[in-house]
């Protein structure tokens, strides 16, 4: 059964992405490969921009990730991307710092989600 | 000097270039792949700095620009764009997450065309693009009537050589030219011989045909840079920078012979027609003006035609002129 755009308990909705890039599995696993390099270089940004309490930067890749996992579809992370943009727009470090551990908890359930139902 | 092409030449299309401008990798692979699949040419720029370097260029006239981007957003882009003098529209999608109504009218009062909020409906994109097509050809397509619009403008539309104002624009730009440059310039004023009599004889439309072909057959025996312009009825007058008299005679005894010998296909068969053309020149420490130099073409004209017609002939003025007329066998 097709998981709902606003559905938390799977991490890819796979035929809302799937429909938005025209159906092809193919350029989907592309993109999350493309995804997956970007969240690593994003991932490491925000964790210096926390230690360092730069919010703009806090701001400016929650918003940034925010945007590429709604393109995917993975409402997990675009949920945890919305709230360390906030965070950095609330000057907030105790919620960024949640947030960021929010964020690589969903990235690493994704990452078992595709190991154990791939395309 | 080759007349304007009357009718527009049908080119095959070409792929409208858009530019995205996305700082999201997966935003803009999508976009990309997409686009190309419609078949549209991209330009990838991964944040401002890069599209305003894209943008500036006169053939992308496309764009879809993300707002928040590194270093320049896609609303100050928007700004820049309009604020400088392109030769042609740039049509802008901008695209963001942002959606309330008063980031809409910020965008748009920025000066993007069109606004998309993300993620993008694809479908949505596409026909958005099209409308961006639309406009761009549209503007290509006034663009190109506004051109041939001029050319006509300029020319004459019985011979397409250039019309009266134009040729007495490029002699008073060349005398000037020739001036600075201390290099003559000459000039010759021609008509057709008996063209009255054909005119009577055949018909105005054998005299038109006629006055085509001596233009034709004028414009292949001028060098590249020689204006030839319809001075009014029958009288054809030819710029020559950088010549000197006697260059300008022996140009005027090619034309001569090039006409004389030439049959000219009409209703009913085929005629031939000769020239008298007249000659003059302006050396730069003579400062002649335009209107002296067309009365001393018109007077060595006036000469040809009282000495027989089918010759070139000078100025009484000139030492050369003393030395009698170029006519056929008598031109050496």
């Amino acid at each position: 059964m097709e998981n709902k755009p606003n559905d938390f308990s799977l991490p890819l909705n796979r035929a809302e992405a799937l429909e938005r890039i025209g159906g092809d599995p193919e350029f989907l696993q592309e993109l999350l490969g493309i995804y997956f390099e970007d969240f690593l270089l994003k991932a490491k940004q925000l964790r210096c921009a926390v230690s360092e309490k730069s919010f703009p930067a806090i701001q400016d890749l929650g918003h940034s990730l925010k945007g590429s996992s709604a393109n995917l579809s993975l409402p997990g992370l675009q949920k945890a991307a919305l709230n360390l943009e906030m965070a950095g727009r609330e000057k907030d470090l105790q919620k960024a710092k949640d947030s960021l551990a929010s964020l690589e908890k969903e990235f690493e359930r994704l990452k078992k989600f595709l190991v154990q139902s791939p395309a | 000097m080759k007349p304007p092409a009357t009718a527009k030449k049908k080119s095959p299309k070409k792929p409208v270039k858009v530019l995205i401008a996305e700082d999201d990798p997966v935003c803009s692979r999508i976009l990309d792949k997409r686009l190309r699949q419609w078949g549209y040419q991209t330009l990838l720029a991964k944040n401002g700095s890069e599209a305003w370097r894209a943008l500036q260029k006169p053939g992308q006239r496309v764009a879809l620009l993300d707002w928040l981007m590194p270093k320049i957003t896609g609303v100050e882009l928007c700004r820049r764009i309009r604020q400088i003098s392109k030769p042609k529209y740039t049509y802008i999608i901008l695209l963001t997450a942002k959606n309330k109504p008063q980031d809409v009218i910020k965008g748009l009062q920025a000066g993007a065309d069109d606004y998309m909020t993300k993620p993008v409906n694809f479908l949505e994109l596409q026909a958005r693009l099209q409308t961006g097509r639309r406009i761009i050809q549209l503007e290509d397509h006034l663009l190109e009537t506004q051109k041939r619009l001029y050319e006509l403008s300029m020319r004459d539309n019985l011979t397409a050589l250039w019309n009266r104002a134009m040729i007495l624009r490029f002699l008073e730009e060349e005398l000037a030219q020739g001036a600075r440059e201390k290099s003559p310039t000459s000039a010759i004023m021609l008509d057709v011989d008996e063209l009255k009599m054909i005119n009577d004889t055949y018909g105005h439309l054998v005299g038109d045909a006629v006055l085509r072909s001596v233009a034709d057959s004028l414009t292949g025996n001028v060098r590249i840079y020689d204006k030839i312009g319809r001075y009014g009825g029958d009288e054809i007058f030819i710029v020559l920078p950088n010549c000197t008299l006697r260059s300008a005679q022996k140009i005027a005894e090619r034309l001569r012979a090039a006409c004389a010998k030439k049959k000219i296909r009409v209703a009913g068969g085929r005629i031939s027609v000769t020239l008298s053309l007249g000659c003059a020149s302006a050396e730069p420490k003579d400062r002649l003006s335009v209107d002296r130099l067309i009365w001393a073409c018109d007077r060595a004209l006036y000469q040809a035609k009282r000495w027989g017609r089918n010759r070139v002939a000078i100025p009484d003025h000139s030492p050369e002129f003393r030395k009698g007329t170029s006519h056929g066998k008598q031109a050496k």
